[in-house]
Parts: C-alpha cells; sequence; structure tokens
C-alpha cells in the first residue's frame, strides 16, 4: 500500500510545475491550499490528476459536499473515500 | 442627473458603493460624476476600466450622456477591445488600462484632470453587452438600463442589503449585481480583482457584506477558504453555470442563516428567473407560469424563453429568435418528475468555471500538431469547476507519444485560453465512429 499523502505531495508537485512554474512551495498540514497559489482551475485539475493516477475521486464519492481547505483536511479526506485494498 | 444615478436608492447620505483601500461614494456623489471633456452625446463609448470601483462610477456619469456604452471586461486583450470597438462604432475608449490601442480610437482616462462635464443627461443611452466566450470575437448583445434593471428586486429601506461583488461588474452577471444593489435599495461592495480571495473576502466581511452572488465555482473556492465563516449572509446567490445539487446543499450548511438562490440567465434573453427550493434545476410548473414576466416553452429539449423587456431585434448577431419573441437559449434541458434539470449547451460547449469552451476550436488547435491523426474533445465533470477539458487522440501511424503529448501541450499554450487548454490529454487506440460516418461527441 503507498503512502497517500506522498502521493498527493507528488501530484501537487507536478501540477504547479505545470500550472504555474515557479518552484513549487512546502505543504504544512495547516497550509490552506488556495492560498498557495493555485487558482480554482488549476485546483480542479489537481483532483482531476489525482483522479486519474489515484483512481479515487472522493469529491464525488462523498454523499455529503464537502470543501477541505488545509492541506490535513485534504489528505484526511482522500484516506477517508480510499477504496479498500 | 443621469438616468441610472436618478433611480439610485438612498437619500443621498449614506455610502451606497464601497471599495477596497477606503473608498466610498453615496448617491449624491454618484448623481455629481463628471465625465471627462471632450465627451459628447453623440458619441459610443467603450468602457474598458479595470478597476470596478472607477467602472461602476463611469457607468453612472455615462448613462443618459452619450449614445452607446460598450461595456467590455479587463480579461480582454486590447486586440479584441479594438475588434469589439470597431464592431461597435466606438471612437472613444474610457479606460484606465491602455494608453495607446490599435485603430482610431482615441483613450480618455476616467480621472482627466482637463475638466469633468456633469451636463444634462436626456439621451436614451444604448448599453452593448459581450458574452463571455472564451475562443473567438465575443457576441454584442444591445440592451437598455430598463431591460437589464428588469429583474432588480426593490428592498424595503430598513433591509438595506450590503451586496458584496466579486464578478467582474463589466459582465452580465456582475452588472446585475451592481444594478440590483444600488436601485434596489442596498449597497455594493466592491473588491480588488488582484487580491488573493482570502483578502476579498476579508473586505467583504469588513464591510458587513450580507448578500453575495457568485458562480458555483466561485463558491466552492469560497468554502475553500477560512475567512468564509466571517461572512455573515442573509442571501447567497448562485448565476453562470449549472447549480448542481451538492454546492446548492454545502452552502444551505455552511451559511444556514441565508436565503439560497438559483437564477438562470442568459446575455441574450436578459435575466430568466431565480429557484429558491434549494434543489437544481427548477419546478415544471415554471413553464406554465415562471416567477417574474418571463415567458419559458421547451422545444426539441432546448429552453427558449420570451423576457419582458428587450432591446433584440430578430437576426441580431447570431441570436435565434421567433415571431413570437422567444429567443433559443441553446441550453438543453431534461424535464422530469416535475423537475426541468439542465444538461449542458447544445452545441457542445464546456463550462469551465462559467468560461464557454468549443470543443471546435481546441480539436482545430490540436489536430494542426504533427503525429495527430484524430482528436476528440470533450467535456469531463469536475468537482471543482463543473467541467474541464479533456482530449482523445488517435496518433498517425510511426509517430511518438511523449514527442507529439509534448507538442501538444505547447501548440494548446500558445493558441488557447487557459480554461480551454486541456486538463487531460488521453491516447486512444481507436475511435468509436457513427452511422453517419462522425466521430461519436460524448455527451451529444
Amino acid at each position: 500500500m503507498t503512502n497517500l499523502e506522498e502521493e498527493i505531495r507528488r501530484v501537487f508537485g507536478d501540477v504547479w510545475k505545470l500550472e504555474v512554474g515557479t518552484e513549487v512551495p512546502e505543504l504544512k498540514p495547516d497550509t490552506v491550499l488556495l492560498e498557495t497559489g493555485l487558482d480554482s482551475l488549476g485546483f480542479a485539475i489537481f483532483v482531476s490528476t489525482l483522479d486519474e493516477e489515484l483512481g479515487f475521486d472522493p469529491f464525488v464519492l462523498a454523499e455529503d459536499a464537502y470543501y477541505p481547505q488545509t492541506f490535513a483536511e485534504f489528505v484526511a479526506f482522500y484516506e477517508k473515500y480510499r477504496p479498500a485494498a | 442627473m443621469t438616468e441610472l444615478s436618478k433611480r439610485i436608492a438612498g437619500d443621498g447620505g449614506d455610502p451606497v458603493l464601497q471599495g477596497s483601500g477606503g473608498r466610498s461614494a453615496t448617491k449624491a456623489d454618484l448623481a455629481a460624476a463628471g465625465l471627462p471633456d471632450g465627451i459628447a452625446p453623440t458619441d459610443r463609448i467603450a468602457l474598458a476600466v479595470a478597476d470596478p470601483f472607477e467602472a461602476v462610477r463611469m457607468l453612472a456619469a455615462l448613462d443618459g450622456r452619450v449614445e452607446a456604452i460598450l461595456l467590455l471586461s479587463r480579461s480582454l486583450s486590447p486586440e479584441l477591445v479594438v475588434e469589439l470597438a470597431r464592431k461597435a462604432r466606438c471612437t472613444i475608449c474610457l479606460s484606465d488600462q491602455f494608453s495607446a490601442l490599435g485603430g482610431d480610437l482615441r483613450i480618455v482616462c476616467p480621472d482627466d484632470p482637463a475638466g469633468s462635464q456633469t451636463g444634462p443627461a436626456g439621451v436614451s443611452t444604448r448599453w452593448l453587452m459581450t458574452t463571455s466566450g472564451t475562443t473567438g470575437v465575443p457576441k454584442i448583445i444591445p440592451h437598455t438600463l430598463r431591460s437589464l434593471s428588469q429583474s432588480v428586486y426593490r428592498f424595503p429601506p430598513a433591509t438595506r442589503p450590503a451586496w458584496g461583488l466579486l464578478y467582474d461588474p463589466t459582465r452580465f452577471a456582475g452588472l446585475q449585481v451592481a444594478l440590483q444593489a444600488l436601485i434596489g435599495g442596498g449597497r455594493l461592495i466592491v473588491t480588488d480583482p488582484d487580491a488573493g480571495i482570502g483578502e476579498q473576502i476579508a473586505t467583504l466581511a469588513d464591510h458587513g457584506c450580507s448578500h453575495l452572488s457568485a458562480t458555483p465555482t466561485l463558491w466552492r473556492r469560497v468554502l475553500m477558504t477560512p475567512g468564509h465563516a466571517r461572512l455573515a449572509l442573509r442571501q447567497v446567490t448562485l448565476g453562470g453555470e449549472i447549480a448542481d445539487q451538492s454546492t446548492l446543499d454545502a452552502l444551505a450548511k455552511a451559511f444556514p442563516d441565508a436565503r439560497v438562490t438559483h437564477i438562470y440567465a442568459s446575455t441574450e434573453a436578459g435575466v430568466g428567473f431565480s429557484v429558491t427550493d434549494g434543489r437544481t434545476g427548477f419546478p415544471e410548473a415554471y413553464l406554465q407560469s415562471a416567477p417574474g414576466r418571463v415567458r419559458m416553452e421547451v422545444r426539441d429539449d432546448i429552453l427558449w424563453l420570451r423576457p419582458a423587456e428587450t432591446a433584440l431585434a430578430a437576426g441580431a448577431d447570431g441570436i435565434e429568435i421567433d415571431a413570437a419573441g422567444f429567443i433559443r437559449s441553446g441550453d438543453r434541458v431534461a424535464v422530469a418528475d416535475g423537475r426541468v434539470t439542465f444538461l449542458g449547451r447544445d452545441n457542445g460547449a464546456i463550462n469551465v468555471g462559467g468560461a464557454k469552451v468549443h470543443p471546435e476550436t481546441v480539436e482545430a488547435v490540436i489536430k494542426a500538431v504533427p503525429g495527430v491523426a484524430l482528436v476528440r474533445v470533450s467535456g469531463k465533470s469536475s468537482p471543482v469547476m463543473g467541467a474541464l477539458v479533456m482530449a482523445e487522440i488517435q496518433l498517425a501511424e510511426g509517430a511518438d507519444m511523449e514527442e507529439t503529448r509534448a507538442a501538444i501541450k505547447a501548440a494548446c499554450r500558445d493558441g488557447l485560453n487557459r480554461e480551454a487548454m486541456p486538463a487531460s490529454l488521453r491516447f486512444v487506440e481507436d475511435f468509436e465512429i457513427n452511422a453517419s460516418g462522425k466521430l461519436v461527441r460524448a455527451g451529444t
């Protein structure tokens, strides 16, 4: 089982390089994702790329709409909806 | 006094317009807003003012004093500004963002110290709106202050709603918010469009914003910003994209004291109607009797609307309008279980966070890349933006996948707006071809 948080960090870095192009910011647990400089479109591409690479999208799977703000909340959201291996 | 400033509610003492940096204006200030010298009642003005506070102030000054105002978004390129001004026969560009433009356009700065005129305002000014496509030259849609303000709701004076403006006020949705706030008995709070979303929300909260309108994509962004809890909202309005159930639910939960309304509107037809029952789509009963004065019909799964007021004539700039005055919206709908729901645009346009992307335009750019045999562009649903652009590509014989991928990305960066650039490229072996020999397009 791969480390989900590391996977998310790696994909964030890849999307950042393509969409923003500057040095990838450090993601701390309390980093607010939308205040890193990633706009809505960049964030949407991040979520879409995660779906392609991880094979699931918690935003689609969640019954109740939930919008994580910090990086820790984002990772926890993905952990919660990660399909059982 | 201009027609717009006459119709602004309030007694003149309270601010009706507030912005970042502590700026504010009362009804009296807006009524006194003058025009730079050298603008005559017969002039047609291209308004390209990037600062939303100044753009609203200039609208109050221009209405009734010029023949036409062409409202141009701050996001337009100089080339499109020139092209649209030429199409609208404008000779003067009122702008705080350009100092020189091609063509015969004379540029005038809104705060030109050369003098200002506040003379009589007796002209019936045309308000020329532009559509918000991401590709090609936007369409120009003629309006009047009357047709634009037909859906303004007059709030009782005690309510004094404080409307936040997160939209571009030169676009249809943003102008609706501005007119609702100014004419409908409230005040308008504009934010700095160059500031981050957190800072914009802080500006709104600091000024006591009680009513806020945004696209579903923008609302999801607000919900992902920690400071949103400071907004004491009584009204949450969604427009510009299909309002999906999960976003409506999340907003109702985040702002329990607010009424959640989603609005269906198109620049072509003027505003349509609003829905407040918290459910996506609208009641089928609206087809018999819609709120407001708009009438609606569904013909071949497409919604047609007849607004009460329109400045459109049949055959106007690519708009389909029938003899009875019904305008074809181009929105595909489904009717089931007493509810009408929106499916998307009938021309296959993909709505990426409110920006319309035509798949054909994207396909044309990709098709021109060496190594590409066939391409199909479609929308991929996104919980963040509503939809994203996806491209499927069939390689030409012998073409290298990674080289082609890099070439496609470079061509898209050069030839397309960011919203139109495919968020995902997929290489396929083969495409499904339908009975008439055409590529099968997803979702149509």
